[in-house]
């Protein structure tokens, strides 16, 4: 689907450096390159330089300095060609809220060149997509949250880009909405689409993403698939909690012969944690052992590291507020 | 190039969906109409009323001051009604719709014109309602249906250089806080002109502000309508009409220039 | 006694709060200080031939003579803000938290127009400032000008009581921002600018009923010290009249809509 020469970069980023007011650099200094198909999340708390650099992307601000190419563009001498190419959701789902959904979809063809009857099937083809058909003809203005961003995506598609930019598609949805929306953007990629989207949910970079950056303070600190991070901050770990504290020293000794066991902690004489080993793969042999000595287990879990504990490692500080089990990378 | 989507969008197609666009907010909005005519004629009754007396005076070119008043009251609608646009405008881009039109292929000037077009189509209920009040409670048509076209040419032109202005402040400012400013604009430029006397009877700063007003030659082609003394003539028509085109290119001019800064 | 002190000290706070929202942006301040003078500008350079007219009384200055009407008209202004402030908070909610109060609702009402008070001495003091600059002459003198302040301050409550009841009635921002207009027609139907003997003989006509003529005439009186220009008794009649009712009306628009909820 792509006509993009499926070799060159979807998005290209040289040195974007963005400047406020002369002092503010709410991008300093990023390199950066999308292969066409794939989808990047970038991560990041607010006030990172997600948003400043989704809009240099969408021609919607200038770099002070460095260069950025999308879909092969130029985003600043060759801005027009960009904004043929892109499909953009912005964090505010920008609609019009006296008008209905149709009419919506319908200007968003006429603005990119699509006319009469060509428009309306595509309106009513999106609007199926994203299951708004019977919301269609109401006015945008009654439509729930979750609504509207839907309505949002459909828009972006209209003309059917080669590139999607997405910042912060769920922030604000609940849980359905959200599952929804992810679900649509992986048929999206499915069918080719590049699809570059900021977030700064843990879950929704993990869950989506085919690699992640991770971004602080207009930089970009670290970059790969999820699972890469990962392992560069740390193995998992299994964890195996036994019904009797009497067969403790047994467990122990089973655990041992598949690798390095973390010091018994005498207020939980029932938890046994495996550091080493392989997390997951450890889990059919580690049961063979207790086993064999007839151990009764109650629970075994594997613990990762989280994109949390990466961005920890990074920057210097959590991404998600509380509730991460202070059990930090190693 | 994206499979599907024709090389570049139709500037006519654009700014006529754009100028709906623009209308939905009358159209679709109940009694949203109802202050910008209101306030015009509230003031036309109401001026007329307070200094309906200084017809009396030497040197004033007709003895009903309603008739003299109802071109200013036309201007003062048409003017109001492109300052909203700007502040629409304004509101769009605070809200990020503009931001939406932005990333769109389309050659921005068109992202302008069709709200301005919007604008210059609903002034004109304001200012004919002005106009039939006008003339239901006894203002003369002295100008005959030409003097009628030159003072809706007066009115929609000035309109659209309104709107202009407004949407300029709205580049500028990007906030609906903006708003405000727009109004003080438009009423600014209307009475600082003949506005209340003929040019004879100004003394003093006014004098001097009204003669280099563009504003006031507008009015002035406005008032071969309704003013005895003010014949339909090329005389009383150039100034005004070089004055709008003054006008619509400089604030033009502004305007796209402006956006052409967008986002630098 | 102390319950009366205790409700005073109430009133004078939500009062100077009232007031320091009004300041806190420039931009609400334009249309209440700035926008009557640049019409007093215009009239006064642009109807002062009006001087030369048969029955135009003898004045000193025009623009003394036209400057009342821009004081009625900030007196208006200064009103329908005060309203449009409560309707803004009642929609933002604020005004639920002062209801949870344990304030009289009387003083809620008060509170507001004692801003609504504050707000027009400040903004007829600035008037009377700007016109002395450019050669308005008060022969009235101390006294008149006490008085001028007195009875547009009095007439400010008395537009902000029926702003105000209609923002308890409705609470629709909006709503009170439409009103604009209206404001004008108030003014209009009074000898704002012109004296009454020679405006049109229909407004002359409606003048007659109308609360500010009386209070126009009277500051007119007050400032050029010279009463047969208007009665200050009259004025000041009209005015605490006017007041009066329009602080009972907005009372029993509260009470309604306490009744309500």
């Amino acid at each position: 689907m792509p006509p993009l020469d499926a070799a060159a970069p979807a998005v290209e980023v040289r040195g974007l450096v963005r400047e406020f007011k002369g002092v503010i650099r709410a991008v300093d200094g990023l390199d950066l390159e999308l292969s066409a198909g794939e989808i990047y999340g970038f991560l990041g708390p607010n006030g990172a330089g997600k948003t400043t650099l989704v809009r240099i992307l969408t021609t919607l601000l200038r770099p002070t300095s460095g260069y950025a190419r999308v879909a092969g563009f130029d985003v600043v001498s060759e801005a027009d060609r960009v904004r043929r190419s892109i499909g953009v959701a912005l964090q505010e789902a920008a609609i019009d809220p006296l008008m209905t959904g149709r009419e919506l979809l319908r200007m968003q063809g006429a603005l990119h060149g699509l006319r009469g009857a060509e428009a309306k099937r595509r309106a009513s083809g999106l609007l199926e997509r994203v299951g708004l058909t019977d919301a269609a003809d109401r006015r945008v203005g009654g439509y729930s949250g979750g609504m509207r961003r839907r309505l949002d995506l459909a828009l972006a598609l209209v003309h059917r880009p080669d590139v999607l930019f997405l910042d912060e598609p769920t922030t604000g949805l609940d849980p359905t909405s959200r599952a929804a929306l992810w679900r649509e953007v992986r048929a999206l990629n499915d069918e080719g689409t590049t699809v570059f989207l900021t977030t700064q949910y843990l879950e929704e970079a993990e869950q989506l993403a085919d690699r992640v950056g991770i971004i602080a303070a207009g930089r970009l600190e670290a970059e790969g698939t999820p699972d890469a991070l990962k392992a560069r901050v740390g193995e998992p770990r299994l964890i195996v909690t036994i019904d009797d504290p009497a067969d403790a020293g047994d467990a122990r000794e089973a655990l041992a012969t598949l690798g390095e066991i973390e010091a018994a902690d005498p207020a939980a004489p029932c938890r046994l944690v495996l550091l080493t080993g392989g997390g997951k793969e450890a889990i059919p042999p580690a049961i063979r052992a207790l086993d064999a000595r007839s151990v009764a287990v109650e629970l075994v879990e594997v613990e990762s590291p989280t994109l949390d504990d990466v961005f920890a490692a990074v920057t210097g500080s959590r991404l998600e507020g509380a509730s991460k089990p202070e059990a930090t990378a190693a | 190039m994206s499979a599907g989507a024709p090389a570049a969008p139709g500037v006519l197609p654009v700014i006529g969906v754009l100028w709906r666009r623009s209308l939905n907010e009358v159209a679709r909005v109940r009694g949203a109409l109802l202050p910008a005519t209101i306030a015009p004629v509230v003031f036309l009754l109401g001026m007329s009323g307070q200094f309906a007396r200084l017809t009396g005076l030497e040197g004033f070119p007709t003895d009903s001051y309603l008739s003299w008043i109802v071109p200013l009251s036309c201007l003062q609608a048409a003017g109001f009604a492109g300052a909203a646009t700007g502040a629409n405008l304004a509101r769009d881009i605070e809200q990020g719709w503009f931001d939406r039109l932005l990333v769109s292929p389309v050659p921005r000037p068109v992202l302008v014109a069709g709200p301005i077009l919007g604008a210059i189509t609903r002034c004109l209920v304001p200012t004919s309602v002005v106009l039939l009040v006008g003339f239901a409670l006894g203002a003369e048509l002295t100008g005959g249906v030409l003097g009628l076209l030159l003072l809706y040419l007066a009115a929609t032109a000035f309109c659209a250089v309104a709107g202009l202005w407004g949407v300029l402040l709205a580049l500028i400012f990007r906030t609906q806080q903006a708003g405000p400013l727009m109004q003080q604009g438009v009423f600014v430029a209307v009475f600082l002109s003949t506005a209340y006397t003929p040019q004879a009877l100004l003394q003093g700063w006014l004098e001097g502000a009204a003669r280099y007003n563009p504003v006031t030659y507008v009015l002035e082609l406005g008032r071969q309508a309704t003013v005895s003394g003010i014949e339909p003539s090329l005389a009383h028509t150039w100034p005004g009409l070089a004055a709008l085109a003054g006008l619509l290119l400089l604030f033009g001019a502004l305007a796209l220039l402006r956006l052409r800064r967008m986002g630098g | 006694m102390s319950a009366l002190a205790r409700e005073g000290r109430v009133v004078t706070a939500l009062g100077r709060r009232a007031l320091s929202v009004q300041f806190r942006r420039a931009q609400l301040l334009m249309p209440t200080f700035v926008l009557p003078l640049m019409l007093l500008a215009v009239i006064a350079s642009g109807t002062s031939a009006a001087e030369d007219l048969p029955g135009f009384p003898d004045v000193d200055s025009y623009l003394s003579f036209v400057l009342p009407g821009t004081i009625i008209q900030g007196a208006l202004l200064a009103g329908l803000t005060s309203g449009i402030a409560l309707a803004s908070d009642i929609e933002s909610g604020f005004f639920d938290r002062l209801l949870a109060a344990p304030v009289r609702r009387v003083s809620l009402v008060l509170g507001r127009l004692a801003g609504t008070l504050g707000l027009s001495v400040l903004q007829t003091a600035f008037f009377l400032l700007v016109a002395l600059l450019f050669g308005a002459r008060y022969p009235g003198g101390a006294v008149g000008l006490v008085g001028t302040l007195a009875l547009a301050a009095v007439t400010a409550v008395g537009v902000g009581g029926i702003a105000a009841a209609i923002a308890l009635r409705t609470g629709s921002l909006s709503l009170m921002q439409s009103i604009f207009p209206f404001i004008f027609v108030l003014l209009f139907t009074a000898p704002a600018f012109f004296p009454r003997e020679l405006l049109d003989p229909v407004l002359a006509d409606l003048a007659v009923y109308n609360p500010l003529t009386y209070v126009v005439e009277a500051a007119r009186g007050l400032l050029a010290g010279a009463a047969e220009l208007g009665s200050p008794l009259a004025g000041f009649g009209s005015a605490l009249a006017l007041a009066a009712a329009t602080i009972a009306l907005a009372v029993l628009a509260l009470a309604e809509r306490l009744r309500k909820a």
